[in-house]
């Protein structure tokens, strides 16, 4: 087929026929019999829980497997009509993008610019050509201002936007994208699958993009596809794909579906809007405006942590700023607090400074004996036995809290990426939950980044248990043994299944800071489906949504 | 924290110098020191490599330089001076010490460890300027048509290591966050598992390098021609340091020795030779715009018309 005939969009931008893959020396394979095919301009997401075949199926998809990885495969895959199991990733370079989850490996010039025009360059076009296509795409994707920037002063986002532009410049027909936006806080999560929405309506660029975090995304798609166990278990609409989630695998629902289902409202939708339109058309526009209760403080014991007038200033090499700017803060024993608010708002340098990574440069900041889990839980894990990071009766307590004592002859290495977070809190918590050192607070820095709900679920249990009457930390003084959990999210969704308290932070100081049910009720970008749908203060989950629609039927 | 020494991009005249320009510059001050023993043309080398530093905005770069530079001029100092024995003027006399045999320490010696001291600083600032003020990826685009794997490898090789960096200050802070009662973590167990992750890194960024095409037999890219309006001026400083080094050694600017004794010169040669060289420090100054007088008055005229409406 021509290049021109491919262009105009005559070959799907995907199509893939029975394939089947099992990396090198793996027990079971990753992909059985995967049948699908993407159309030109199509926008499709690959919905399903961890390990089903999706990042998988999108190496396949962009020659990463098996050219890169090994292992056996069978089947046909086809990009914009090349065989992408015959070509390598390099000649499909031109047909497919691909952008993973992490930015920061996916970047290999010093400048912003370089990185951009580096495809083109490798490809042989003349630097007239790959000027107009840097200035292109960098317009595009909003981000001309970031051409003459080094990569290494970039944040999450801008990063992720420079490895997009990047992935996009060569004007590939398909553009592959695994959980782009698990590192990034809602605002810029939102923007990129807009902006990505944008560029498959005006490039007609088709998008195969697999997301955990259904409800950011399910809108902007024309089709999902769900895998479950590395074959494909439902491809069709996005409406069909609620229905079928609803009784197939209610894990996939997303909040607003939830909402329904147990509102028993038809048909479920599949975004906010749709949402509305559904109770609008049904008479429902005002629930009943519940005014939000505040929570009067239900642990008047000493706090666990208290920050006074806090300033902490960080040197990050060309310039030194200030990161909290005067926070005040209390949280005591008991309290399950989000802390939430955009990339760079202060919510790590907040906790790391509670822990003792930074020192103050004004105000204090009082606190017990705090276990961290910053957001690589794979930092912790250095011994190829479970036991042997945790050795004696205290490591057996750590591992019995976060119930993992029956793997104690394990290697980390084999452990799920849920059981390995687990180990790296109880590493963490190790010699600190018996008499006198019990945790005083605490901390998760961003421990939902690529997890399925399933294993959100998981982390809202475990994170009860510790807050909650810990009686297998000290069975004799219940009270004495809470400890304040405090985690640093973007997840709003996970913040309003875990949280009774939010702390939105802004730029360095606490902006909004009351009941979880208010503050995700209050706003836009940190609110949840539930509270974007129907509006109303103090309504943050499925739950209490369908509670509120009950009372209005009534 | 970003390193010190990490291109920091500045829309100033030796970070927009292309790089031809910028390392023939400061490999001109290199040269001088290498060609020079004479204290004072080595303080004007120094003088000038900080003097550009300084210019060109890399105050950190230069601090830390200077520092580890003058570390490294103290070790060479102490060690000429224990291991050379030459000289006329005896400050000490140390006795007999295993493997070094009579250990006598004189002036001359330790002022011949400070010239070669002085000289390693030199080397350090100007390397430092050059890697906070000099575009690497500049720089590998021009060696691309030489070495395009070479180029490459070193491309790689500058992306991982800040990368390594990195992944070694998070693998420290969670060795602080780890509990009491969690096993401590050696040095052993922790070099592991930062190779481990640099090697998985590295898989990453090969990975990606891949997907941009680097596997393609594309035909060579052409590039543009990569020039700067300061160009003319780095390259015309260098020649005028590297003339006046050459021609101050043939008119016997060089007329310093430490053997037996002691001789500095501070002819009008040597004077003048390390003039040039310092004041070429200044070459990386930003020039302010200046408007003409008629560009002036129609910019007056333009406002009157403003106020008038």
């Amino acid at each position: 087929m021509s290049e021109l005939a491919i262009r105009r969009g005559a070959a799907p931008a995907l199509a893939v026929e029975g394939l089947g893959y099992a990396y090198p020396h793996a027990p079971v394979a990753a992909l059985r019999d995967v049948s699908l095919e993407v159309a030109p301009g199509e926008f499709v997401l690959l919905a399903g829980r961890s390990a089903s075949g999706k990042s998988t199926l999108l190496k396949a998809a962009c020659g990463l497997v098996p050219h890169f990885h090994g292992g056996e495969i069978e089947g046909e895959v086809r990009v914009a009509d090349l065989d992408a199991i015959a070509a390598g990733p390099g000649e499909l370079a031109a047909a497919v993008g691909y952008l993973a989850q992490d930015p920061e490996t996916q970047v290999v010039s010093t400048t912003v610019a370089a990185e951009i025009e580096l495809p083109l360059e490798m490809r042989g076009d003349e630097p007239h050509d790959r000027a107009r296509a840097v200035e292109e795409v960098a317009l595009a994707l909003a981000i001309p201002h970031l051409l003459g920037r080094t990569v290494d002063t970039l944040s999450g986002g801008e990063l992720q936007r420079v490895a997009l532009a990047a992935a996009l410049v060569t004007r590939p027909r398909l553009i592959l994208l695994d959980e782009p936006t698990s590192q990034l806080d809602p605002v810029a999560g939102d923007e990129l699958i807009w902006l990505l929405r944008r560029l498959n309506e005006e490039w007609g660029v088709a998008v195969l993009l697999a997301e955990h975090r259904l409800e950011r995304c399910l809108a902007a798609a024309d089709r999902v596809v769900a895998m479950e166990a590395g074959r494909v278990a439902f491809d069709g609409a996005p409406a069909e794909f609620l229905a079928w989630a609803q009784t197939a695998d209610p894990a996939l629902e997303t909040p607003a579906a939830r909402l329904f289902s147990l509102a028993g409202i038809e048909p479920l939708p599949v975004g906010v809007r749709d949402a509305r339109q559904t109770l609008r058309g049904m008479g429902i526009t005002h629930p009943p405006n519940r005014s939000s209760r505040r929570v009067r403080d239900p642990h008047p014991s000493d706090p666990a942590l208290e920050a006074k007038g806090l300033w902490v200033e960080l040197d990050r090499g060309d310039d030194v700023r200030d990161v909290l700017k005067g926070i005040d803060l209390t949280i005591r024993p008991g309290e399950r607090v989000a802390l939430m608010g955009r990339n760079g708002a202060g919510k790590s340098t907040l906790l790391r400074t509670a822990a003792g990574l930074h020192e103050p440069v004004a105000g204090k900041i009082e606190v017990g004996p705090v276990a961290l889990l910053t957001q690589n839980p794979g930092d912790y894990l250095v011994r190829e036995r479970v036991g042997d990071e945790l050795p004696g009766e205290e490591g057996l307590a750590a591992l019995r809290v976060v119930g993992l004592e029956e793997k104690i002859d394990a290697d980390p290495r084999d452990l799920s990426g849920g059981e390995r977070q687990r180990l790296a809190l109880a590493i963490a918590l190790a010699g600190r939950t018996e008499g006198e050192q019990l945790p005083g607070l605490v901390a998760l820095d961003e421990p939902t980044r690529g997890m399925d709900r399933a294993r959100k679920d998981e982390l809202v249990a475990l994170i009860g248990r510790l807050a909650g009457s810990v009686e297998f930390l000290s069975p004799g003084d219940k009270k004495s043994t809470r400890a304040a959990v405090v985690v640093a999210t973007h997840d709003v969704e996970f913040a309003s299944e875990f949280a009774d308290r939010v702390a939105l932070l802004g730029d360095g100081v606490v902006i909004a800071d009351g009941p979880t049910a208010e503050i995700l009720s209050g706003g836009w970008y940190f609110a949840t489906e539930v509270a974007r749908v129907l509006d109303l203060p103090g309504v943050v989950t499925p739950e209490q949504g369908a509670a509120a629609l009950a009372e209005e039927e009534r | 924290m970003k390193s010190a020494f990490a291109y920091q991009p500045r829309p100033w005249p030796l970070q927009s110098a292309s790089p031809g320009a910028a390392i023939a510059y400061l490999g001109a001050i290199v040269a001088v020191a290498f060609l020079y023993s004479n204290p004072l043309v080595l303080i004007a080398a120094g003088v000038a490599a900080v003097a550009a530093g300084l210019l060109a905005g890399a105050r950190r770069a230069v601090a830390l330089a200077l520092k580890m530079g003058l570390a490294l001029a103290l070790l060479i100092v102490v060690v000429n001076a224990l291991v050379v024995s030459r000289g006329e003027t005896v400050l000490a006399r140390l006795g007999e010490w295993p493997l070094l045999g009579q250990v006598d320490v004189t002036l001359e010696a330790i002022v011949a460890g400070a010239s070669g001291g002085l000289r390693a600083a030199v080397a350090m600032v100007a390397a430092a300027v050059y890697s906070a003020c000099v575009d690497p990826d500049r720089v590998l685009r021009a060696l691309r048509p030489l070495a395009g794997r070479s180029a490459l490898t070193a491309t790689l090789v500058s992306r991982l290591v800040p990368v390594a960096a990195a992944d070694a200050a998070r693998l420290r802070d969670a060795a602080r966050l780890r509990g009491p009662g969690a096993a401590e973590v050696g040095k052993a167990p922790l070099a592991r598992r930062l190779l481990a992750g640099s090697l998985d890194r590295a898989v990453d960024v090969a990975a990606t390098l891949e997907l941009r095409g680097y596997s393609l037999d594309a035909p060579r890219a052409r590039n543009r021609r990569d020039r700067s309006r300061y160009d003319r001026r780095f390259y015309a400083i260098a020649a005028a340091v590297l003339a006046a080094a050459i021609a101050g050694k043939a008119l016997g600017a060089e007329d310093f020795q430490t053997y037996p004794s002691i001789e500095v010169g501070f002819g009008p040669a040597t004077l003048a030779v390390a003039a040039i060289v310092a004041l070429s420090g200044l070459a990386p100054l930003r020039r302010k715009g200046r408007v003409s007088s008629s560009s002036r008055i129609a910019r007056q005229s333009r406002h009157a018309e403003v106020a008038r409406v």
